[in-house]
């Protein structure tokens, strides 16, 4: 049999990417049909699955147990993306208009992304420690006691915003790049027309870097809808704490899967999470063509 | 500076060489890899059978069950354990389980029984070559022996697994500041009144700040589920098929722990404790510190004593329970570590034999004195009491060997359940609701899970007896 050399080229991309396409298929597509099937089964790991319909999407709805770590997560990631956003905003504009130290303060607000998130864990386990954290000791020097931290459960979402706001150089450094990129005869312009730095930075700052400020909402969005990591370390280091203070949607599908051995709920709470990941972000991306401004678009 | 061509490192390569033979040579040599290389210690261990063992323990913990593993593989030519510590070893094993690879021996914890036995993942330690060598029930003291069975499908109680070490709960009190404050530290409290009147007596404050309390079964707050235990109630029925958060007993329980936040004030109390989360295995331990007077705390509290204030002077009774129940043996919550064989193991008779070698009575005494812990055995030697590093192993040793020791359910769901017992206590302690309007939500969310139990159970075939 022969190939023609265009076939014989096409053959040898496939054949290259080929690892890539069967650890695809292998570890991603296999694994996400099987959680929808066994989001139709009652699947408690150790037997085998049994086919119920949806009622374990049913069941759902009943759980008080599923609609806290839902409401947690959403408070979460409704203070978490205007916040950060805002923020990082804030910080690369900073960083832009400055003329020393930049490096060193971008450097410093980069750092935190790097550190890996169970260390960054254990350290915010003790600054924010109610008796002995250095946050409480640095707010008795003014007289003021600070609150149990990781005591109860809206101290624990505040802890949880607080370390995702110190987790936001990520979101700076693109900003920063994005901000950069804006040609500077857009800034002289609105100069000559009487713009202060204020209505320049709304007027032609945030309209040029929309798509770079979209991309980080979206992110940010997805992430938010997605802690797992953190309340975990932070939930290990309070046995004593109320557990459903720590217990975010992801978490939630955590102990059902592996603690509870019900793993067909956990994977219909896995889809009902991804379903609604998707419609918020094709809600955002709907509502964005009439604000983000793509250059030569 | 010349620029190099893409094809200039061919000149690197030796003659005759192409890409593809290069890329067929790396290919080869990676084939050759996967089918003749280096193997596990499965195959090699000079013909001995090679099992598994998965662990939670590390520190001195695991270096103790490291000893146990190391005299076992001496002691005898045909098997050689692996010792391997598992982290989250409930949740890999469940998964290692499922796919057919398990580990040969699983350490688990006693709440994790009903679960595994009843989905078929355990081998029964009753029947097959080798069970013979497993010691009998009476072997183990009065509050282990109900963890080492539970029904299987059929309504047959099996035995699942072997202690290992195991711990019970009981009162510490700070006999210094019992002087301190005017009590005899020769008569701790033995009902929940004196409790209650010893603590007040115990408590200090300046400026409206608390410097010490009593007691507060906020420090260290680990058992939510068990405070209603010490006044005779239980979770569920004892078919697990009824919740009972709503007993009686249990009304009595968290209306005492409200009495309690009202007496001593739980914002007051929130901000003093507010460093303990974190702080148990330090200095700043409430108890070492000073900071309570009372705690309750199982035996390895020990460890953190002798490493940390070794000079504290302490003594352990068990904890007190109501004055109308408090004639006969001591109340206490008794856990324990457990050794199973999980289905799919290859030499299971191999896994029996190290079981049976660690139950004998010098390993389990040597191996819980390791571990601060109390023996899971019916009797223990003069010398394990006399030796122990916990002063009052002996209270905790009685408290596993009474007829009042209490356990966690014994029902699968019971990692839910203390969660929503978990979440139970901080409404309680923190907000004015009334308490019986509390636990008759908690019930009712009990109850849902003990219903959902049955329901997945009769999907697939349980009887009625199940």
């Amino acid at each position: 049999m022969k190939f023609s050399a265009r076939a014989r080229t096409d053959l040898a991309g496939y054949l290259w990417i080929s690892p890539w396409i069967l650890g695809f298929l292998l570890f991603m597509l296999l694994p996400v049909g099987l959680s929808a099937y066994y989001s139709l089964t009652d699947y408690p790991v150790l037997e085998a699955p049994i086919y119920v319909g949806f009622d374990n999407y049913a069941r759902m709805w009943r759980e008080p147990d599923f609609r806290d770590a839902a409401l947690r997560t959403l408070l979460y990631a409704a203070a978490v993306v205007p916040l950060c956003t805002i923020l990082a905003l804030v910080l690369a504009a900073l960083l832009c208009a400055g003329r020393r130290l930049t490096g060193f303060l971008r450097a410093a607000i980069f750092l935190p992304t790097l550190v890996p998130m169970v260390a960054a864990g254990m350290v915010w386990m003790w600054l924010l420690n109610g008796g002995y954290g250095l946050i409480n000791q640095s707010l008795a020097l003014f007289g003021i006691q600070g609150p149990n931290w990781l005591g109860d459960g809206p101290m624990v979402l505040c802890s949880l915003i607080i370390i995702a706001v110190w987790g936001v150089g990520h979101s700076v450094v693109i900003y920063e790049a994005a901000m950069r990129e804006v040609p500077v005869s857009l800034y002289e312009a609105a100069a000559l027309d009487g713009m202060g730095p204020v209505a320049r930075f709304w007027h032609v700052t945030l309209p040029m870097i929309s798509p770079a400020i979209l991309f980080n909402v979206v992110t940010l969005m997805i992430g938010s809808l997605q802690l797992f990591g953190m309340p975990a370390v932070l939930s290990k280091s309070n046995e004593g704490a109320d557990p459903k203070a720590f217990t975010f949607y992801t978490n939630e599908m955590f102990n059902q899967a592996f603690l509870n051995g019900q793993m067909g709920y956990a994977s219909a709470m896995a889809w009902v999470q991804l379903l609604f990941v998707l419609a918020l972000t094709g809600f955002t991306f709907a509502i964005s063509g009439r604000l983000v401004h793509y250059r030569g678009g | 500076m010349a620029s190099a061509s893409p094809h200039d490192g061919s000149k690197d390569r030796p003659q005759g060489w192409t890409r593809r033979t290069l890329l067929g040579a790396m290919a080869a040599g990676a084939a050759g890899f996967a089918a003749f290389g280096p193997r596990g210690a499965r195959t090699r261990a000079e013909g001995r059978i090679v099992l598994d063992y998965w662990e939670k323990w590390t520190g001195h913990e695991g270096a103790a069950m490291q000893a146990v593993v190391d005299e076992f593989n001496e002691s005898q030519s045909r098997i050689l354990v692996r010792y391997l510590v598992t982290a989250g070893i409930d949740q890999k094993s469940m998964i290692a389980i499922a796919g057919g690879d398990p580990p040969d021996v699983l350490g688990l914890y006693n709440y994790n029984i009903p679960l595994f036995a009843e989905t078929g993942a355990l081998l029964p330690l009753d029947e097959g070559d080798g069970s013979a060598a497993i010691p009998p029930l009476e072997a183990y003291a009065e509050a282990i022996r109900p963890l080492l069975t539970h029904p299987d499908r059929t309504g047959r109680s099996r035995r699942w697994a072997c202690p290992n070490t195991g711990g019970a709960l009981a009162l510490y009190y700070n006999k210094a500041m019992f002087a301190q404050a005017g009590l005899d530290p020769t008569r701790p409290p033995a009902t929940l009144e004196q409790l209650a009147d010893m603590s007040a007596r115990l408590d200090a404050s300046r400026d409206g700040l608390y410097t010490r309390l009593g007691f507060t079964p906020t420090e260290p707050g680990w058992w939510p589920w068990a405070w209603g235990a010490y006044f005779g109630a239980t979770l569920t029925d004892p078919s697990a098929r009824r919740a009972r958060v709503d007993s009686p007993e249990h009304a009595a329980a968290f209306g005492w722990i409200r009495q309690t936040a009202a007496r001593l004030g739980p914002e007051r109390i929130n901000a003093f404790g507010s460093g303990w989360g974190n702080s148990y295995d330090s200095i700043n331990n409430a108890f070492l510190a000073g900071q309570v007077a009372m705690v309750l705390q199982g035996p390895w509290l020990a460890s953190v004593i002798n490493a940390h204030n070794p000079d504290l002077d302490y003594g352990v009774v068990p904890f007190p329970v109501p004055a109308s129940i408090a004639q006969g043996p001591p109340v206490g919550l008794v856990e324990s570590d457990m050794l199973c064989i999980p289905r799919g193991v290859r030499h299971p008779e191999a896994s029996m034999e190290f079981i049976a070698f660690t139950q004998q009575p010098r390993i389990v005494e040597r191996l819980s004195t390791a571990h601060f812990k109390n023996s899971v055995l019916a009797g223990v030697s003069p010398e394990f009491v006399a030796k122990h590093p916990n002063r009052g192993v002996a209270v905790f040793n009685a408290v596993a060997n009474s007829t009042r020791g209490f356990h966690a359910a014994r029902t699968r769901q019971f990692p839910q359940i203390r969660s929503k017992m978990g979440s139970l206590f901080p409404k309680v302690w923190n907000t004015d609701t009334p308490v019986e309007e509390l636990l008759k939500g908690a019930n009712a969310e009990v109850q849902s899970l003990l219903v959902l139990e049955h329901e997945q159970k009769a999907r697939r075939g349980w009887g009625s007896g199940a």
